[in-house]
């Protein structure tokens, strides 16, 4: 290996490490989590066993084992043998063990009896000892939790020490707490009402904000500035990059400010006698135009550097010769800009069809995909799924699978792009050199 | 006798032995406590721990041990974020040692193993768990296994202003009698369109102000579906329940509110600031809010006199179906599961001590919650507050609460979905009862029992 190769080699690590770190891995872990049932309540690091009211309604439901089930649930506490040589063991003082042997036989429904029993010893345990000694003497694995299924399959024994092996596999899976692998997302998600609508939603939204503002607003923007002198297109071009710059919660709040109900809109249009109302939520259309709005202003600045610095590459010469032949500015931007564009307009749309495709930041603050979901786009649904949840029980299984669907279709689109703007012709080399 | 150096060698030894004994017996422990949906005025859930923190130092120190508590407390005004961080701690493992949420949390954090039965840790018979309100424990319990301890309790009332009613004819002795005519179901939700609207033809109130229920997702909604006759869940089967006619019944109400005019169709969304402002101001004729708004109302909105504007009642029966009722969501202190078990025992320790009647009535007292325990009435602060009081007698008594299921969150977002699409006009009512069907068989499947 020669060392520009060796150099090239070494100059590319630290991106290749940035791209395998922040999109490769990310994209297998999502490809993982997205066929399993993971959950708040499932964990990500695995689980235990435990006799839950769900692991209960499991057995009578699905494995058809109600009586198994009741005896499960059943609660108890006893004073026995084992329980006072386990104390021995556990380091209980030997005179309480001593009183105890007395109680034998003893047995309390509940753990508060149990503990009543215990605390009025003559020894009077502590608070420590009466939990040891009731752990001893507890004779229900009702919400206990194993480490594995060995630990979970003694306690059934010794609830219940006749079950067959089909009983003990079915207590095992309707008690495991963990994530399991499933395919079950992708049914769920072709079959709820919601995942049509989030698709459709999502095409608006790249469609409109891409053509109108990330492509035809940038390029009148470039265009414009183009023609303009020197210093007013820096001036111009300085203000289309505010809203970029801007940080994105108050330029949400701006925008708020401006469409609410108490904002500037209905104050202003109150002069006129139309009545305040919040004009960004007040139906689905409003609530669009200003999601491609507040998306679009912010959209529009990339494609406007692009272009413009892809504009200053034109030859002048071309222009100058096509105004002697007497072209109009429409002739000129249409038969000589317009061509040299075609490689920058394949970036901006690639580009920006998949950070639309991913991005929902805006979204989320203006109009939190409201009103009535109208406005709720694939990768906002996938964001409420994975990480909001009003009761604590946040879905990574279904949401990774949501996110699985994203990155398919953006690396599909990516290719399709490629094809349509024929990559090829425009990496090849060029015939004058070599 | 002993000579110089002898007894300089016995203080040595014995210098030696106190410091050794000091270090055996001092004991530093950082405890973090989190809590969920706290704003400034709900900050006795974190001093509580502080308070109790000193008192169980002073506990210590009479038992001759020195033990110095540091308590770390962080409050998170809303939900969202909070039980975001929470999880993805937990994942991490650096979960705090004491969390303060709501107690729908339990079933699926019980599951996850990321809190443990409190009732492993503390003694049931002891003061003042045995003082708590049975009902309460109840809430915060799973499996019949108490997961945590209650920390507040409130109501979600309907809030009525009264020189509204009077302007569309209701006398003083009428306004005075409305709750006991809402409770006898004599006075139901149909009736609560009908003043709206008439408040906002006499012009008193703005149109979409005569009904101004909550502007976000929240327990709050689920008391609509009880007024028409819903259940949640079945608590023989320990499985949910999904009403298709309450549930529609309970969607349509909201859909003619919207067609009436009295409620706005973009309502959902509107800045609580604002809402809270306009609530507090008269702006609106009929609102559903909570028990804890008092102190907003009062204190930060400025309104004077709450008992001479205000009126408050249970929330109305939507139908024959239905009954009058109001829910409770009690926050509910739980205790993570952590390797140091004697630092547990402690975490453990300090929400008993926070629930002591007098240190849990500064919190009802500050944040206008109610009481957790029958003692907190003989309280003076609690008992000589007017609002506590008649809030207490005229609501708990028929507050439910959300089943603790670690499916109700799937349920809770399909309902809201529907609702939010019912009422801003994007699905009609029976699709949106459609859609949410077709979604609960597809994520829920037989989990929740469906008629």
């Amino acid at each position: 290996m020669n060392s520009s190769k060796k150099l090239g080699l070494l100059l590319i690590t630290p991106a290749a490490i940035v791209v395998v770190m922040l999109f490769l891995v990310p994209v297998v872990l999502t490809a993982v989590f997205a066929f399993t049932n993971m959950s708040t309540s499932t964990g990500i690091s695995g689980g235990a066993y435990q006799i839950s009211p769900n692991a209960l309604q499991e057995l009578r439901d699905h494995y058809d084992m109600p009586s198994v089930a009741e005896r499960l649930s059943q609660s108890g506490f006893a004073v026995d043998e084992p329980g006072l040589a386990a104390l021995g063991k556990a380091g209980i003082d030997a005179d309480i063990v001593t009183e105890l042997r007395g109680h034998i036989g003893e047995t309390f429904a509940a753990r508060r009896d149990a503990e009543r029993a215990i605390r009025n010893l003559n020894h009077r345990p502590s608070l420590r000892e009466v939990k040891q000694i009731s752990d001893q003497f507890n004779r229900s694995i009702m919400n206990a939790r194993y480490d594995s299924k060995a630990a979970l399959l003694a306690a059934v024994a010794s609830v219940m020490p006749n079950l067959s092996g089909a009983e003990h596999q079915a207590i095992i899976a309707a008690s495991y707490t963990g994530w399991t692998w499933t395919t079950g997302n992708f049914r769920r998600m072709a079959s709820i009402p919601g995942t049509q609508r989030s698709l459709v939603n999502t095409m608006v939204y790249v469609a409109f904000t891409l053509t109108l503002f990330n492509i035809g607003f940038a390029m009148v923007l470039a265009i414009t500035t183009f023609y303009m002198p020197s210093r007013a297109a820096g001036f111009f071009r300085g203000v289309w990059l505010l809203p970029r710059i801007s940080p994105p919660v108050i330029y949400v709040l701006l925008w708020k400010w401006l469409a609410w109900d108490t904002g500037f809109l209905s104050v202003f249009l109150g002069r006129f006698g139309i009545h305040s109302r919040n004009w960004m939520l007040d139906s689905g259309t409003n609530a669009w135009v200003f999601v491609v709005l507040i998306n679009g202003f912010v959209g529009a600045s990339m494609g406007m550097l692009i272009f413009s610095s892809a504009l200053q590459a034109i030859p002048r010469p071309l222009l100058y010769a096509s105004e002697v032949d007497g072209a109009s500015r429409w002739q000129q931007i249409w038969h000589i800009i317009m061509p040299q564009l075609r490689w920058p307009i394949l970036f901006v749309t690639c580009y920006q069809t998949l950070s639309l495709l991913t991005s929902f930041d805006l979204i989320l603050l203006s109009t939190n995909g409201g009103p009535g979901g109208s406005t709720e786009v694939w990768a906002l649904a996938t964001y409420h799924t994975a990480l909001n949840n009003y009761a604590g029980n946040l879905e990574y299984g279904y949401g990774a699978a949501m996110a699985l669907v994203l990155v398919v279709v953006g690396v599909f689109l990516s290719l399709a792009y490629l094809r349509l703007f024929n990559y090829r012709d425009l990496v090849a080399k060029p015939l004058i050199e070599h | 006798m002993m000579d110089m150096s002898g007894q300089w060698r016995a203080l040595a030894v014995a210098a030696m032995l106190a410091v050794s004994a000091g270090a055996a017996s001092a004991k530093d422990v950082t405890i973090t406590v989190w809590a969920g949906g706290t704003g400034p005025t709900d900050a006795y859930r974190l001093d509580a721990i502080e308070i109790a923190a000193g008192l169980l130092t002073r506990e210590a120190a009479l038992q001759g041990e020195a033990l110095t508590i540091k308590v770390e407390k962080r409050a998170y005004p809303g939900w969202d974020d909070f039980k975001q961080a929470l999880t993805l701690s937990a994942e991490a493992g650096t979960a705090p040692d004491i969390v303060a949420s709501g107690h729908e949390d339990i079933a699926p954090w019980a599951q996850s193993g990321l809190i443990v039965p409190i009732e492993s840790y503390i003694d049931l018979d002891s003061w003042p768990i045995n003082d708590i309100y049975p009902n309460l424990m109840q809430i915060a319990s799973y499996g019949g296994v108490l997961y945590g301890l209650p920390q507040d309790a409130e109501s979600r009332p309907f809030f009525f202003w009264r020189p509204h009613l009077k302007a569309i004819g209701y006398s003083d002795a009428e306004i005075d009698a409305l709750p006991a005519k809402v409770k006898a179901g004599a006075y139901t939700l149909a009736n609560v369109l009908d003043d709206a609207r008439k408040m906002q033809d006499k012009g008193v109130v703005k149109p979409g102000y005569g009904f101004y229920p909550r502007p976000l997702n929240g327990p709050d909604y689920w008391q609509f579906y009880r007024s028409f006759g819903g259940e949640m869940d079945d608590p023989k089967l320990g499985k949910l329940v999904f009403d298709k006619a309450a549930m529609g019944r309970f969607y349509k109400f909201f859909v003619d509110a919207v067609a009436a005019g009295v409620t706005r169709k973009n309502h959902i969304g509107t800045p609580f600031d604002q809402w809270y402002t306009e609530v507090a101001t008269g702006k609106a004729g009929i609102w559903q809010g909570g028990t804890w708004h008092y102190a907003r109302y009062t204190g930060q909105e400025g309104l004077k006199d709450f008992f001479g504007t205000v009126q408050f009642s249970l929330v109305p029966a939507g139908d024959k179906a239905g009954k009058p009722n109001t829910l409770t969501h009690p926050i509910v202190y739980l205790l993570t599961k952590h390797n140091d078990k004697a630092k547990m025992e402690i975490a453990a320790k300090l929400i008993e001590i926070a629930s002591e009647p007098r240190i849990n009535a500064l919190h009802a007292i500050r944040s206008a919650h109610l009481a957790i325990a029958k003692q907190e009435s003989n309280i003076p602060l609690y008992s000589n507050d007017r609002w506590t009081r008649e809030a207490t007698a005229r609501l708990l008594p028929f507050a439910n609460a959300m089943p603790n299921n670690p499916n109700f969150g799937v349920y809770w977002n399909v309902m809201w979905k529907g609702l939010e699409s019912a009422w801003t006009g994007q699905k009609t009512v029976e699709e949106a009862i459609a859609d949410d069907e077709t979604e609960l068989r597809s994520s829920l499947g037989d989990k929740i029992v469906i008629r």
